[in-house]
C-alpha cells in the first residue's frame, strides 16, 4: 500500500508544481535557518566537556574590594581568576584528584638552523594536570611530571599545527626548540583538540583555538612571565618588581580542580573556606566568605559565554521555523482541498478515512523529506557564508575557523527536529481531508 | 459601510477560517520579529557608526616582536621609527603601548583628589604610553594645551608606575572635574595618589573596548612602551595608506634578524574585528527577517489564490448579477486586510512583549512605539501587495462562468 501511496503522492506533487515548489522551499528554508542557528548556538554555548561536568570545577575566591564587588552586574560572583599567592597556596592541597593552575603568555617559537620562519605563539603556562583534567589527546609523547612544574624543566608540549609547521608532522618528541631565547625540549605533541567554547579560560574570546604551546607553570618565576590575557586588580599598591607583582592583589591565574565525588568536593570547599578565614585574620578577604567551586555548565552561564545575542538568534530561528511550518500547513490544506473531488471519489469507492489520512500523510512525508535534504544543503551553504562573515583575516587560523568544524550531532538534531515538526504540521491537513463528506463532491461532478 | 460589504466578507472568511488563522499567525510572528529586529539593528548600526575621533582611514599599525637573546630593544625602536618617519607619504609615526578599538588595552582608575576615595568617585579610563608624535599620528583634535615634547618622553617602565603628565580627552576631564570649564593644567591622581598634570585636552578619541561605557575616557602618558615587542602607529597622507604599507613590509621585514615583523595592518582591520559580532548580528537579523517576511507574503498570496480558486462560480455569479470588477478586487483585498489586521493585533502584543524582554536583557531603552506603528504599516502594505495579483485574477473571471457547470 505504501508504494502505491508514494506513487500517488509523487503524481499529486507534479500536478501543481508551483505550489509544490513553494512548500518544499518553505520547509527547506526553515530547516536551513534552524540548522545554521542551532549549530552556531551549540558552538558558542555547548558544554565541550560534558562528560566531566560532575567532577570538574573552576575555583574562585572572593578577596575583592570590601566596598564593591568585582562585577557590578553579578555582585554575587568572585573574580573569575585568582592571585598568584592564593593560587599557589590552594594548589598545595592534595584533596583534588587533579588540579590545574595556569595562565596565558605569548612567546616566539623558533628552531635553530631551520628555514621555517619564527612564529609568535600563544602559550599556556600550566601545571601538568591540564592534560589529564581536560582529556587532552596526544599525537606523540605525553605530558610532563610534577618535578617539571616546580623544577622548572625545559620541556614543552606543542600543538599538532605547530608540529606540522616546524617538523612537517613527523614525531618531534625530543627535538629542541626555542621559546623566546630559552631552549626547550619537546616531550609531547597535542593531537587535534578544539573545545568549543574554550571554557577553561574565558578571558579573551570563547571561540579561540587552544594555545599552540604548553610550558610548565614553574617557569613563571624564572622567566618573570606575566599574563597575556587579563590582569585585574582592585587595590592601589606599589609594584616595583616581579616579586611585588607575585605578592600583589592582582588576579591573573585560572584554577580548575577535578573532585571525583561529593565527599572530595565538600572537603575541598572546607579547605578553601578555612584558607579564606585564616587570610581574614591577616587583613585580607574582607568581603563575606564566598569561595566557589563551579561546574563547567554553570561557569559558562556565569561568565556570559552564552550571550543575549545567542538567545535572540535561537528565538529568531524558532520563530522562523514556526512561520515556515504555518505556511506549509496552510499550503498543504489548500492543496488537499483543491484535490477534494478526487478524494471524494476515493471515499465513495470504499477508501476508509484512515486510508485517506495515511495517503495524505505519505504526501506530507515526501514533501518534508525533499525539504529536509534541500534544507541541509542550504544550511551547509549558510554555514559557509557565516564562516566568511566571521573571518577577519583568511591567513589568521585562529578563532572563528572553529565554526567550520560543523559538529554532526547538532546538525542531525536540528534536522530531525525540523523534519518531525513538518510531519506533525502535516497531521492536521491530512486529518481534515479525511473528514470531508464524499457526497458534496460527487454531486458537483 | 454597506458599500464595503464588511459583513458578507467576514462571514465568507469565517467559513474558511483555518487557512485565514494560519496566515494571521504568520503575520503576528512576522510583525513581532520585524519590529524588534529593526529596533536591535538600529542600535547596532548606531554603535558601529560612532565617531572614533581619529583619522582611521589613513592609519597603519605595525607589530614587531624581538625574541633573540642579543636583541636591543632601544636601538630597534629608534631605528624603526626613523625608517617609518622617513618614508614618503608618512605624516607622523609613533610608538604606542596598545591599539585603540582592538579589544586589548590597559585601563586604570583615577581620582580628582589624593588619598582614599570611595569607589564611586574613581573615574576609569583607557591609558596609553605614547611618544611625542602621537597626537599627530592619531589625528586627534587638540582643543587645549600642547602635544608632548620629545624631551618629556620617559624611558620604558618596568613597574606599573605612571607618568606625571598626561593628555586626556574632554569626556574624561569632564567626569573628573564636572564643574571645571577648562581642565588644562589641573592635577588628578592615580590610585596611589600620585599627581598627574593635564598638559593637553583632546576633543574626542575612542579607547580599547567598544562595549565599555568609558570608551571615550583616554589618558595618554609620555612614555616609551615596554619591550621587547613594539607597536608602531603610522599616519599617512590621504590615499597613500596601501602604498606605505607595502613600503613598510619591504623596509622592516628583514631589517633585523633578532625580531619578527609580525604584521602590518590598516586600522580598519581592528575596528572591523571589534564590531564583528555587532555587524554580523545586524546582517543576520536583516536577512532572516527579510526571508521571514517574504515567506509570510507567500503565505498570504497562497491563501488568496486558494480562496479565489475555490470561489470561481460564486465570483462569476456576483459578476453576472451586476458586481463590477472593482467590487471583486475590493472584496478580496478587504478580506485579506481583515486577516492581516487580525494578525497585526496579535502581533502588537507579541512585539511589545519581546521588545520588553530585549530592553531588559540588553539594558536598552524601552521599544519606541514608532517602531510598532511603522511595522504595522509595513505589514499592511505587504499584505495588500501579496493579495493584489489573486484579487485581479478573480476580477477577470467571466460572468459566463455562473451559467456553466464545471
Amino acid at each position: 500500500m505504501f508504494g502505491y501511496y508514494l506513487q500517488l503522492a509523487l503524481r499529486n506533487l507534479r500536478r501543481n508544481p508551483g505550489l509544490t515548489a513553494l512548500m518544499i522551499g518553505a520547509v527547506a528554508l526553515g530547516i536551513a535557518v534552524c540548522v545554521m542557528t542551532l549549530t552556531m548556538y551549540r558552538a558558542m554555548s555547548g558544554n565541550p566537556i560534558w562528560w566531566k561536568n560532575d567532577v570538574l570545577y573552576a575555583v574562585t575566591m572572593d578577596f575583592w574590594d570590601p566596598q564593591q564587588p568585582n562585577w557590578d552586574k553579578k555582585p554575587e560572583l568572585p573574580p573569575e581568576q585568582l592571585t598568584y599567592r592564593d593560587a599557589m597556596a590552594v594548589y598545595a592541597s592534595d584533596i583534588p584528584k587533579h588540579k590545574v593552575i595556569m595562565h596565558k603568555a605569548i612567546g616566539i617559537l623558533s628552531v635553530d638552523g631551520q628555514q621555517v620562519k619564527p612564529e609568535r605563539v600563544l602559550t599556556r603556562v600550566t601545571t601538568k594536570d591540564f592534560f589529564t583534567s581536560f582529556d587532552v589527546p596526544f599525537q606523540y609523547g605525553g605530558s610532563w611530571t610534577d618535578s617539571a612544574d616546580t623544577g622548572p624543566e625545559p620541556v614543552m608540549v606543542i600543538s599538532r599545527k605547530m608540529n606540522e609547521q616546524f617538523f612537517g608532522g613527523a614525531n618531534s618528541v625530543g627535538k629542541r626548540v626555542r621559546w623566546n631565547d630559552h631552549e626547550f625540549r619537546i616531550i609531547g605533541v597535542r593531537d587535534y583538540w578544539m573545545p568549543l567554547p574554550t571554557f577553561y579560560d574565558v578571558n579573551n574570546g570563547n571561540l579561540e583555538e587552544p594555545e599552540d604551546v604548553h610550558i610548565p607553570f614553574g617557569w613563571n618565576v624564572t622567566l618573570e612571565l606575566q599574563s597575556a590575557g587579563n590582569t585585574n586588580g582592585w587595590k592601589p599598591e606599589e609594584v616595583n618588581n616581579y616579586q611585588d607583582f607575585l605578592n600583589s592583589e592582582m588576579v591573573w591565574i585560572q584554577m580548575w580542580v577535578e573532585l571525583p565525588d561529593q565527599a572530595a568536593h565538600d572537603k575541598f570547599k572546607a579547605f578553601l573556606d578555612n584558607y579564606a578565614l585564616r587570610q581574614k585574620q591577616v587583613g585580607r578577604y574582607q568581603r563575606p566568605l564566598n569561595n566557589r567551586l563551579t561546574k563547567v555548565d554553570q561557569w559558562l552561564v556565569d561568565n556570559n559565554v552564552v550571550g543575549n545575542d545567542d538567545r535572540v538568534l535561537v528565538g529568531l530561528a524558532f520563530a522562523f521555523l514556526a512561520v515556515c511550518l504555518l505556511n506549509t500547513v496552510g499550503l498543504l490544506l489548500a492543496k488537499f482541498l483543491n484535490n477534494a473531488p478526487m478524494t471524494g471519489v476515493r471515499r465513495a469507492l470504499g477508501a476508509s478515512r484512515k486510508q485517506v489520512f495515511f495517503q495524505h500523510l505519505v504526501e506530507v512525508g515526501v514533501i518534508s523529506s525533499i525539504g529536509a535534504l534541500l534544507g541541509l544543503a542550504l544550511g551547509g551553504l549558510l554555514l559557509m557564508g557565516l564562516r566568511a562573515l566571521y573571518t577577519v583575516d583568511p591567513t589568521d587560523a585562529g578563532g572563528t575557523q572553529a565554526l567550520a568544524h560543523v559538529d554532526m550531532t547538532s546538525v542531525v538534531t536540528a534536522l530531525a527536529l525540523a523534519f518531525f515538526a513538518t510531519i506533525a504540521a502535516g497531521l492536521y491537513p491530512a486529518w481534515r481531508i479525511g473528514r470531508i463528506p464524499p457526497a458534496t463532491y460527487l454531486k458537483a461532478q | 459601510m454597506t458599500a464595503w460589504n464588511i459583513r458578507p466578507i467576514a462571514s465568507a472568511l469565517w467559513r474558511n477560517r483555518t487557512g485565514a488563522l494560519l496566515v494571521a499567525f504568520q503575520i503576528a510572528i512576522g510583525l513581532a520579529v520585524l519590529v524588534n529586529a529593526v529596533y536591535v539593528v538600529k542600535q547596532r548600526v548606531e554603535k558601529i557608526g560612532r565617531p572614533t575621533g581619529m583619522d582611521t582611514a589613513n592609519m597603519i599599525w605595525v607589530s614587531s616582536a624581538g625574541f633573540a637573546k642579543n636583541f636591543d630593544y632601544k636601538a630597534s625602536w629608534r631605528e624603526d621609527l626613523a625608517v617609518l618617519r622617513g618614508l614618503p607619504g608618512v605624516k607622523a609615526a609613533s610608538l604606542m603601548s596598545n591599539i585603540p578599538l582592538s579589544g586589548s588595552g590597559s585601563s586604570n582608575g583615577f581620582q580628582n583628589r589624593p588619598g582614599e576615595v570611595p569607589p564611586k568617585e574613581t573615574v576609569g579610563a583607557n591609558n596609553y604610553d605614547v611618544d611625542e608624535q602621537a597626537v599627530a599620528a592619531l589625528g586627534v583634535k587638540l582643543i587645549a594645551g600642547r602635544p608632548f615634547e620629545a624631551s618629556e618622553i620617559q624611558p620604558p617602565s618596568e613597574t606599573y608606575e605612571l607618568s606625571s603628565q598626561a593628555i586626556v580627552t574632554q569626556a574624561f576631564a569632564k567626569e573628573l572635574f564636572p564643574k571645571e570649564p577648562n581642565p588644562l593644567g589641573k592635577t588628578f591622581f592615580d590610585g596611589l595618589s600620585k599627581p598627574i598634570t593635564i598638559v593637553g585636552v583632546i576633543d574626542h578619541m575612542q579607547g580599547a573596548w567598544v562595549g565599555w561605557d568609558k570608551l571615550d575616557h583616554i589618558v595618554l602618558f609620555p612614555r616609551i612602551k615596554n619591550g621587547p615587542a613594539a607597536i608602531y602607529l603610522v599616519r599617512t597622507e590621504p590615499g597613500r595608506r596601501d602604498a606605505v604599507m607595502r613600503e613598510i613590509e619591504a623596509k622592516l621585514g628583514d631589517s633585523n634578524p633578532g625580531r619578527l615583523l609580525r604584521w602590518v595592518r590598516p586600522f580598519d582591520y581592528f575596528i572591523h574585528q571589534s564590531y564583528l559580532d555587532d555587524r554580523n548580528m545586524a546582517i543576520f537579523l536583516v536577512s532572516v527577517t527579510s526571508a521571514l517576511l517574504a515567506i509570510t507574503a507567500l503565505g498570504i498570496f497562497g491563501l488568496a489564490t486558494f480562496n479565489v480558486s475555490t470561489r470561481i462560480r460564486q465570483i462569476g455569479t456576483r459578476r453576472a448579477v451586476g458586481a463590477r470588477k472593482l467590487d471583486i478586487v475590493r472584496h478580496f483585498l478587504v478580506e485579506n486586510w481583515m486577516v492581516t489586521t487580525a494578525g497585526v493585533i496579535a502581533g502588537c502584543g507579541a512585539a511589545l512583549g519581546i521588545g520588553y524582554w530585549i530592553s531588559v536583557k540588553y539594558e536598552l531603552p524601552r521599544l519606541d512605539l514608532y517602531y510598532l506603528v511603522g511595522g504595522v504599516l509595513v505589514i499592511w502594505l505587504i499584505g495588500l501587495a501579496a493579495a493584489l495579483q489573486p484579487a485581479r485574477r478573480a476580477s477577470a473571471i467571466s460572468p459566463a462562468v455562473a451559467s456553466r457547470t464545471v
